[in-house]
């Protein structure tokens, strides 16, 4: 540890300021708050300041950042690369840097996102021990008020002097570049930076009346109580102010940004929020937290329970921005804890701290944000909202993709949109694609013409497991637009029939005319090794139909099948799952041989964006398919 | 071909118009886009062959509303252009006064001799198919709108409050500066301007799909507002929003 008298403090910032090389960024008083900011001299800097506006990860996750440019028609580029200054962030508070670690590791679990870690690692972290603490502030409870790692430099204010504790090598050479006088520390100087920081919690003016351990469980008991979600959520806005401003919000949104000559753009991410409407909407309309009080539930889930699930650490620092940004205060998570402890003690329910799971983070490759360049070879429309896009690799690579597994699909100046692939692996050369024509892109795909080019992310998610279903009797049960995922597996099956048992499909439209694949399934219906049956829900008179009326669950009793070597493969809407499932239940079908893959807004296909989560689960990349047996009892999944 | 284009105003001040009038450099790139047809306030050429129809004001006529429809009748793509004409805008305000008083206090003696009716949005009369929120609407989002229609997608819109622009450029919240907000209710997609300028919203963009007014009421009057200029707060640019509930 060393000594820095406040004189030469001063001076020390100053030269970090005069050195053109660096971005010097520290706390300065904005009204009557403070804020990060670019410092013009040391004079601006305010290390006696209470909590700032926003935390500092807005420097490696911007509120506003490009991820890809293009040239429309043409090619996908990474963005230019970033400003290769290293950044200097000064006064940043103990609780905020245990929010960095936290971001740290979602944003390096399974997929690494280059543009936040290229950022990370350009910095130099000072940070300091609080002088002041928000009323708001619980970070003592959350054990965020102190820190003794995760920082470059640490000071602690000892009056007439800094003392500076050093975190890292590269906080070490800073200081021996730029800091004059300095001293080593006395044993007196080190005990006093002790005394400082246990007098931290002594400012805390909030009470969590129990252990935050018990949170994660806590909440598991009152994932139900809707009476409880809708008191607290009554007077909720909905404006997201709680989840923008906290420290370890990750969620982004991407949008495609086209300049004016519509020759080229680029596609932007953008800080996102669970708690506004349309965060869990998919293109086709469904919403699937559409009310307040479950978007206000997801909130503390996804800090407390799910994050845990996941990485074995309550994702909340107790900085309280998210208290004291609430308009109609509603958003102190200490109340709302309280609140549910209260009534958790009245109802005598017994909380036990889980043990924290075992985690190892698994971290891996960069994320690739760039799409690869691929041509439309061939468009063939199906329904009036459906066409079958067969779509080539520019660089002739195959795809290399699992039946179930999807891409993120590119269209130049509109954006992207995660869309099921169609054909087998076993088909070479190009992949198959049927889509609906819903949303912006995949209106504009639908407008595409045979030869233009698109762009491709992935094959993304987890997809059925090929191997495992060998020797196995096979029931498909396709609902709409299902039908387009599970006929990668089904041809695939079809392409290697001898290595499965029976084949069976039920297929189930509104109408005859949305049926998909009609061709592929005349051919179906004079195969002898398939089964097949198809039904709609209704048939108008304009139209012809001998097959089976009704939803698709009237198919069930009307087929044989062994329950212990059967699996049932299901997709299709929504509303489809719970009905199906409940009938193969009846035939006693075992839970873990029911196949499903399940629909969510997939944005970024690599688990970060937040937008497909059900519960810990993220379906891009946990999903989309799933085993009923291990999603079963996940709220919000069926 | 370029699109052509063509810009019509009702009862409104042309503001939204003096926008694009001042869109400099970018208004040469827009050009190179598409065509003008009529543009009463920069050209005294007109024409009624045109695929994109920009409307600005509100409908307070009867007799206005033919020549909506003749517009409609006209064009491929409708869009609304300004408060006035995408949510009602202030002339919406006089619909809480009787119109006979309201033409009174405007015309006087004359009054007999001007008719008018509740003011209301352009889609109030035909179906619009893009809006340009704002009051003025901003230079960026026009751009951003019509290059979306020439992208042949449908513009986004923010469904969510101003406050979630606030919050992303670090203001200090109107409310802890002593002031009154409806940035709560807002639609965004302004870029909280007017906020961060350090006054507040008011509202001019229109309601999101689904406000909590009685929550942000309540927080007016927490925040010390009398209960009827919290209300007076929602009737300056919800007035058409609100009557409709």
């Amino acid at each position: 540890m060393r000594i820095i008298t406040k004189e030469n403090f001063t001076d020390f910032i100053n030269a970090l300021i005069d050195d053109d090389s660096l971005n010097v960024i520290g706390v300065k008083s904005k009204g009557e708050k403070f804020a990060f900011d670019p410092l013009n001299s040391a004079d601006e800097l305010r290390l006696d300041y209470d909590v700032t506006l926003l935390p500092p990860k807005k420097y490696f996750f911007p509120q506003r950042e490009t991820l890809v440019t293009y040239n429309i028609g043409k090619s996908f580029s990474a963005r230019e690369s970033p400003d290769p200054n290293q950044t200097v962030i000064v006064g940043v508070h103990p609780y905020d840097i245990v929010a960095l670690l936290h971001m740290d590791e979602i944003f390096s679990e399974t997929k690494s996102d280059p543009y936040y870690f290229e950022k990370r690692k350009s910095s130099v972290i000072i940070g300091v021990n609080m002088q002041s603490m928000s009323k708001w502030c619980f970070a003592p409870y959350m054990g965020a008020d102190t820190i003794e790692y995760g920082y470059d430099l640490m000071l602690t204010d000892l009056g007439n002097r800094y003392a500076i504790a050093i975190g890292s090598q590269k906080g070490e050479q800073l200081l021996d570049k730029y800091a004059k006088g300095l001293t080593n520390a006395l044993a007196r100087d080190i005990q006093m930076v002790g005394q400082k920081k246990r007098e931290v919690a002594a400012m805390c003016k909030q009470k969590l009346d129990f252990s935050p351990d018990l949170i994660p469980e806590m909440l598991s008991n009152f994932y139900g109580e809707s009476a409880f979600w809708e008191k607290h959520s009554e007077k909720c806005l909905a404006c997201g102010s709680c989840v923008l401003v906290c420290p370890t919000c990750y969620c982004f949104d991407v949008k495609d940004n086209p300049d004016l000559t519509l020759q080229q753009g680029e596609r932007v991410r953008t800080w996102d929020g669970c708690l506004l409407e349309d965060f869990a909407k998919i293109a086709s309309g469904e919403n699937f937290r559409a009310t307040r009080p479950t978007r206000y539930r997801h909130r503390y889930f996804k800090k407390g329970k799910y994050l845990f699930d996941r990485f074995g650490f309550i994702s909340c620092v107790g900085c309280g921005r998210c208290g004291s940004n609430c308009l109609p205060d509603i958003a102190n998570p200490v109340s709302l804890l309280n609140d549910m402890y209260r009534e958790a003690q009245q109802s005598g329910l017994e909380i036990t701290a889980p043990t924290a799971p075992d985690i190892k983070i698994q971290t891996g490759t960069d994320i690739d944000y760039v799409p690869r360049l691929a041509t439309v070879i061939k468009k063939q429309p199906m329904t009036s909202m459906e066409t079958l896009f067969e779509i080539k690799l520019d660089d002739d690579s195959e795809l290399g993709h699992n039946p179930g597994q999807f891409v993120e699909v590119s269209v130049f100046g509109v954006g992207e949109a995660p869309i099921s692939i169609s054909s087998p692996p076993t088909k070479k050369g190009s992949f198959e694609l049927c889509v609906r024509r819903l949303g912006n892109v995949t209106t504009k795909m639908h407008a595409l013409k045979e030869g233009d080019k698109v762009g491709i992310r992935g094959p993304f998610g987890h997809g059925f497991d090929t191997e495992q279903l060998k020797g196995k009797d096979l029931l498909f049960v396709a609902g709409g637009l299902g039908l387009a995922p599970l006929r990668s597996l089904f041809n695939y099956v079809l392409d290697n029939r001898k290595d499965y048992g029976k084949v069976t499909l039920l297929y189930g439209c509104k109408e005859p005319r949305e049926l998909l694949f009609s061709d592929e399934l005349v051919a179906l219906s004079r195969r002898d090794d398939v089964e097949f049956k198809p039904t709609v829900d209704r048939c108008p008179e304009s139209e012809i139909w001998s097959a089976n009326v009704g939803v698709i669950t009237t198919l069930i009793p009307q087929i044989e099948f062994n329950p212990e070597s059967v699996y049932a493969i299901i997709c299709g809407p929504p509303i489809m799952y719970k009905f199906v499932i409940a009938d193969l239940k009846k035939r006693s079908v075992p839970d873990d041989h029911i196949l499903m893959s399940l629909e969510r807004r997939m944005k970024c296909g690599v688990g970060k964006c937040g937008h497909c989560q059900i519960n810990h689960i993220y379906v891009c990349k946990d999903g989309p398919v799933f085993n009923y047996a291990k999603i079963k009892g996940v709220p919000e999944a069926l | 071909m370029k699109p052509k284009v063509a810009f019509f105003d009702f009862a409104g001040c042309e503001g939204d118009q003096l926008q694009i009038a001042n869109l400099e450099e970018d208004i040469l790139t827009l050009l190179g886009q598409v065509e003008v047809v009529s543009f009463r306030e920069v050209m005294k050429e007109h024409s009624d062959n045109y695929d994109i129809a920009f409307i600005e004001g509100s409908c307070t006529r009867l007799q206005d509303e033919d020549r909506l429809k003749q517009i409609r009748k006209n064009a491929k793509i409708v869009v609304a252009i300004g408060s006035c004409a995408t949510i009602g805008g202030i002339n919406s305000l006089r619909n809480y006064k009787e119109i006979d008083d309201v033409k009174k206090a405007v015309y006087g003696e004359n009054a007999r001799l001007f008719d008018t009716y509740t003011a209301r949005p352009i889609d109030a009369v035909i179906p619009v198919d893009a809006y340009v929120h704002g009051c003025p609407m901003t230079k960026e989002e026009f751009l951003s709108v019509v290059k979306s229609l020439l992208m042949g997608k449908k513009p986004e819109i923010p469904n969510y409050p101003v406050c979630v622009e606030c919050k992303k450029n670090e203001n200090v919240c109107a409310f802890e500066r002593g002031q009154y907000c409806v940035g709560t209710v807002t639609r965004a997609g302004c870029n909280s301007c007017c906020v961060n300028e350090g006054t507040i919203c008011w509202g001019c963009r229109g309601l999101i799909d689904n406000p909590n007014e009685n929550s942000e009421k309540e927080v007016l009057m927490k925040y010390g507002l009398s209960i009827d200029d919290a209300i007076n707060k929602f009737k300056l640019y919800f007035g058409w929003q609100e009557r409709r509930k």
